[in-house]
């Protein structure tokens, strides 16, 4: 009897940029403090009071998952961080802490663990934890209330409710270079599009996240809201302005990528991003939900399997 | 062929027993159960209309046939003299019939309460008639011996629901309907009342 | 070895409870658990027209040929589910109202055929009344237990049956309803933990 080299392989399309889960983790966290510091300046202690505790809520569910269902532990990876502090950032300041508790808990362990961990999830983590909560308590995300005891130096109304309910010539007093500069209220790290954008593309030059799905996602929401935009200006914002509110830079630099729930082949991943992008303005503009970032990325991770098919020949198959 | 003759004889055994024995439950529990529906559907509406009545309304109903309908009235009692009465009409609205219960005092003739019963209107539309009080009490005081009822659009004095005007109509159809079902059966009505007069 | 009539019975509390174990008549489980009443009331009119369903059943198991038996058993399954129905409606209105359609698909709950089919036809009447009950029982306590859960964080409520009713609100001033619990995908989610648990204490 002899021993037998194993080589097991699984199926492909596979994806490997060279760089460790870990290193991959310490890059995103380290970048999104770049979008997270701003927010904590803009509303003091207790935007850092969430983003800490829901980075820490979700490493203590991973590791009480560990312990329940008998796997190595796994939150040296960094991956429960990642998801705590992207999860902190489309939360409001104000956000108390069962909230913020429970919706690391449906992350962490209800959108990845129960699948079997990381790169099982069938959804983003993120996206899923974060419409159950908003589902529930949806007036703990109103942002107008719920930041209604802040005084700000601009306008102190979340602009996609105002483009919503008043139409987009009510959002024109808001510039695009403030929008920008995180002049608006939001999420606490969502709103200052400059830090965001330039996380992106750090993260896409460094191949932790795949720029055809980020550029394809804007592209998506830009063309889309550039049509709604021509066929009635009064009713439907600029693709600017659309581009720059909610959570769309974060769905499309943090979001979307992700890597489990993402296709691999160029032209798959380039539907998938087009078909975020445009589902996202279609909820904005004529569905009934202010933002449908979230449930326009639950769309396109469910669509991924398909989108997946489309994929070169194989050589010598077939004729 | 035995078999064959008893699979037909064993099915067609058991389907009549059952038969039998869900004629014989319906027939049992079919007064309780349209007194419950009474209760439970157009309960809240009498009572409302027949609000200050010394009586249970749903316990003194009586029936009179009209046409091919049977018609339930409910009686409500004031000061010990049987002098109201409640019955329910449809008009035809935006999603089907509107059941329309409207309460009516029998000295003066006057319309003295009104609510929607059944409907299915569309929800924060014409589903605002059963829900907006204000709507069903410009009946009140209209005379059970008019000839009909319309909305302002069409002539008449009842101001209808802001985008539901459909319901609005087929409210006062039903209004005008229990008009007409009014005037013929009053006699037989104000027979039947007396003996709740006691 | 043949079991005894206690084991018959406890079988469906425990080792083969309904919606857990045997994971069946998971339609009902999952529509109608919104809150601890409808469970109960759903649990209860299912037991039912398992006990009657399988006396009658077994009863007739020597004369139903078996080539029409699956005919047979739905013709007296579809008796005792209509009769529940109008009982219900006659005496419990307001409960009729909020199960609504569930009633009438209990003809269809895989538990009833699934026992009438795997036992009743099988056994002699008093181990099949052990058997129907055992799992109506079963049944009942799951989606009571289910219901619970979710209404208590889903509504903040408890209603024990009719007026009886305690508010979370009332012990915890500071508790907002998880309303997530009472739509449809939390119920998926809350039936998915619950197998969870009861697979771990089970594996022991």
């Amino acid at each position: 009897m002899h021993n037998t080299l194993k080589l097991t392989v699984s199926h492909a399309p596979f994806w490997h940029n060279g760089s460790s889960i870990s290193s991959k983790s310490r890059n995103i966290l380290l970048v999104s403090l770049l979008a997270v510091v701003p927010g904590c300046y803009q509303y003091g202690m207790a935007a850092v009071g969430v983003v800490t505790l829901s980075i820490a809520s979700a490493i203590i569910w991973e590791l009480a998952i560990n312990f329940i269902s008998r796997r190595p532990i796994s939150v040296g990876d960094g991956n429960a961080a990642v998801i705590g502090m992207i999860f902190a950032m489309m939360l409001p300041a104000t956000t108390p802490w069962w909230a913020v508790v429970t919706g690391t808990f449906f992350a962490v362990v209800i959108g990845k663990e129960i699948f079997g961990g990381i790169g099982a999830n069938p959804f983003n983590p993120v996206a899923l934890a974060m419409t159950i909560v908003m589902l529930s308590w949806g007036d703990l995300f109103d942002f107008n209330a719920a930041l209604v005891n802040y005084s700000f130096d601009f306008k102190g109304v979340y602009p996609l409710v105002m483009s919503k309910s008043f139409g987009a010539s009510a959002v024109e007093s808001f510039g695009m270079i403030d929008l920008l500069m995180g002049k608006q209220i939001g999420g606490l790290g969502a709103t200052f599009g400059i830090g965001l954008i330039i996380a992106g593309v750090y993260l896409m030059l460094r191949g932790f996240i795949r720029w055809e799905i980020s550029v394809s996602f804007i592209a998506g929401i830009f063309i889309t809201a550039f049509f709604f935009n021509l066929m009635k200006p009064e009713l439907y914002a600029s693709p600017g302005f659309h581009l720059l509110t909610g959570y769309t830079l974060i769905a499309a630099f943090f979001l979307a990528p992700e890597d489990a729930t993402s296709p691999v082949n160029f032209i798959p991943m380039l539907i998938y991003g087009f078909l975020g992008g445009l589902l996202t303005v279609m909820v904005r503009n004529i569905g009934v939900h202010v933002d449908g970032v979230l449930y326009a990325v639950l769309m396109i991770n469910l669509v991924h399997p398909l989108v997946d098919k489309i994929r070169p020949k194989a050589i010598g198959k077939g004729v | 062929m035995n078999e064959m003759v008893k699979m037909v004889v064993v099915l067609t055994v058991l389907s009549a027993a059952s038969g039998g024995v869900l004629a014989g439950v319906k027939k049992g529990t079919a007064s309780q159960i349209e007194a419950q529906q009474l209760t439970f559907v157009k309960g809240p509406a009498i009572k409302s209309i027949l609000a200050g009545s010394a009586n249970d309304p749903i316990s003194d109903r009586f029936k009179i046939a009209d046409g091919e309908l049977e018609r339930n009235f409910f009686v409500g009692k004031m000061n010990g003299k049987a002098s109201n009465i409640a019955f329910e009409s449809y008009g035809k609205g935006f999603g089907g019939d509107i059941g329309f219960m409207v309460g009516v005092n029998l000295a003066s003739g006057k319309v003295i309460g009104a609510a929607v019963t059944t409907h299915s209107e569309t929800p924060g539309m014409g589903a605002r008639a059963k829900d907006d009080p204000a709507f069903a009490a410009q009946f009140k005081g209209v005379s059970i011996r008019d000839k009909e009822i319309k909305v302002s659009k069409d002539g008449g004095k009842i101001t209808a629901i802001s985008g539901a005007t459909i319901t609005s109509r087929g409210v006062c159809a039903a209004v005008t309907n229990a008009m007409a079902t009014y005037q013929k059966l009053e006699p037989q009505i104000k027979e039947h009342i007396k003996q709740f007069d006691k | 070895m043949p079991k005894t009539l206690v084991q018959e019975f406890t079988k469906g509390l425990w080792d083969e409870i309904p919606p857990f174990r045997l994971v069946l008549g998971l339609c009902p489980t999952l529509g109608v658990t919104t809150s601890m009443e409808n469970g109960l009331g759903m649990g209860l009119a299912t037991t039912f027209v398992l006990v009657f369903g399988n006396i009658l059943i077994s009863m007739l198991r020597n004369i139903i040929p078996s080539q029409v038996r699956i005919a047979c058993f739905i013709i007296v399954i579809a008796t005792f589910v209509t009769v529940v129905e109008l009982v219900m409606q006659a005496y419990t209105y307001a409960l009729f109202l909020k199960l609504g359609v569930f009633i009438p698909l209990i003809v269809v709950n895989c538990i009833i055929l699934g026992r009438a089919e795997a036992f009743a036809c099988k056994n002699t009447i008093i181990y099949s009344i052990a058997d129907g009950l055992g799992m109506g029982i079963g049944f009942t306590l799951s989606l009571g237990a289910l219901g619970a859960i979710r209404e208590v964080l889903g509504s903040g409520s408890l209603t024990v049956w009719g007026d009886l009713s305690y508010s979370v609100a009332s012990v915890f001033p500071s508790f907002q309803p998880f309303t997530f619990l009472v739509r449809a995908p939390g119920a998926f989610i809350c039936l998915g933990l619950m197998l969870c648990v009861l697979n771990a204490i089970g594996k022991k």
